[in-house]
């Protein structure tokens, strides 16, 4: 039996409760891959025999994201307003939070993340004692072109520079969370810089943060719709800013 | 009374307010203990420049590093205005933290709620 820390409610849950995993997808705008995105995950779940559940965020899309994500077999979340990246996230994580679920993984929509890459991880986690399990795509940057390289590699270095944190891919999507870090882990921020507030976030309260290897799957879809490298401007703005609040109040 | 003692007596009480708020906010654990420190430490300087500012002023005009008037009526309401402001700022900046934090959980939940209502 674990203790399990939720809302300030305590109660007994057993580890077979514990034993599903929750994969959140924060999605806007995504009706054109969403599908395969989330029946290959749970294809993949089905050969690897493992129960999880696929939680789709979408974050006020115009388009039928919803829709195509419940028809691949997902639970939806339907954001009222658009609220970015982080706080699309913030949701499908509080949601975890909110069930027992053993631990949650994050993804991204647009397909660049490999169901076998989110297997892998999944038993990574089985096996260690970490709390907060970055894919990152730098370690191996095999598919990344030079100018994102650039890109994410500066991100890392910003964060290193403001919070003391290394790490190799402080940007990407991929993430897994032990229910310790699901339960304790909150962000302010709700743009993309929410990845680097949540290193820090995890610092903040000693989590045990890893990594290891993923590789990221570039198709015309995915470069159209991911980040460009002036995006990275506003990223860098708003987490100067956070972190000047965080010193001033 | 002297414009100096005018200055202080004006601004004095905003100073106390926002270090009592802070330590307050402190105590009832809303900001942490290094957001105390940097609040006080900045209100404290206000302080102190203002109960220092006619010897400074004094010592500057001595040393020939200034050739400004000495302070006048005009000058007292406008520091006091700064101040003010200054004050006002750090406040409406605080509540707005707070309830943008609120506004944000309250949209999670309702999202949640609503779809586990639709299946």
């Amino acid at each position: 039996m674990a203790i399990k820390k939720s809302k300030r409610i305590y109660r007994l849950v057993s580890t077979q409760e514990l034993a599903k995993i929750c994969v959140v997808i924060p999605a806007y705008n995504e009706g054109a891959v969403i599908h395969d995105v989330v029946a290959s995950l749970l294809n993949q779940a089905k050969k690897s025999r493992l129960e999880l559940d696929v939680v789709v965020v979408n974050d006020g899309s115009k388009d039928d994201t919803s829709n195509k994500a419940a028809e691949a077999g997902a639970i939806v979340i339907n954001h009222i307003l658009n609220s970015g990246a982080g706080g699309a996230t913030s949701t499908g994580l509080a949601y975890a939070a909110s069930n027992p679920y053993l631990f949650a993984v994050t993804m991204d929509a647009d397909g660049q993340h490999l169901p076998e890459d989110v297997i892998k991880g999944i038993e990574l986690m089985q096996s260690g004692n970490t709390d907060l399990l970055i894919g990152s795509r730098l370690i191996d940057a095999k598919g990344m072109s030079k100018t994102k390289q650039l890109g994410n590699k500066g991100l890392s270095m910003i964060t290193y520079m403001l919070f003391g944190i290394k790490s190799t891919d402080s940007q990407s999507g991929l993430r897994l969370f032990s229910r310790k870090a699901l339960d304790r882990l909150r962000w302010k921020t709700t743009g993309y810089e929410f990845c680097s507030e949540m290193l820090w976030r995890a610092h903040q309260l000693k989590l045990v943060v890893n990594e290891y290897p993923i590789q990221a799957v570039y198709t015309e879809y995915s470069k159209a719709k991911g980040q460009n490298n002036w995006n990275a401007i506003n990223i860098i703005k708003s987490l100067l800013k956070r972190r000047l609040i965080e010193i001033l109040g | 009374m002297s414009r100096y003692l005018l200055l202080l007596l004006l601004n004095l009480p905003f100073i106390i307010a926002a270090i009592v708020g802070a330590v307050t906010q402190y105590k009832l654990k809303t900001i942490s203990k290094r957001r105390l420190i940097v609040q006080v430490v900045i209100w404290a300087i206000i302080l102190v420049g203002l109960v220092l500012a006619e010897p400074i002023y004094q010592f500057l005009f001595s040393n020939n590093l200034t050739e400004t008037e000495p302070l006048s009526l005009f000058d007292v309401i406008q520091i006091t205005a700064i101040v003010i402001l200054f004050f006002t700022v750090m406040r409406t900046h605080s509540k707005v933290e707070v309830l943008e934090e609120r506004l944000r959980r309250l949209h999670e939940k309702l999202s949640i709620e609503l779809s586990s209502r639709s299946k």
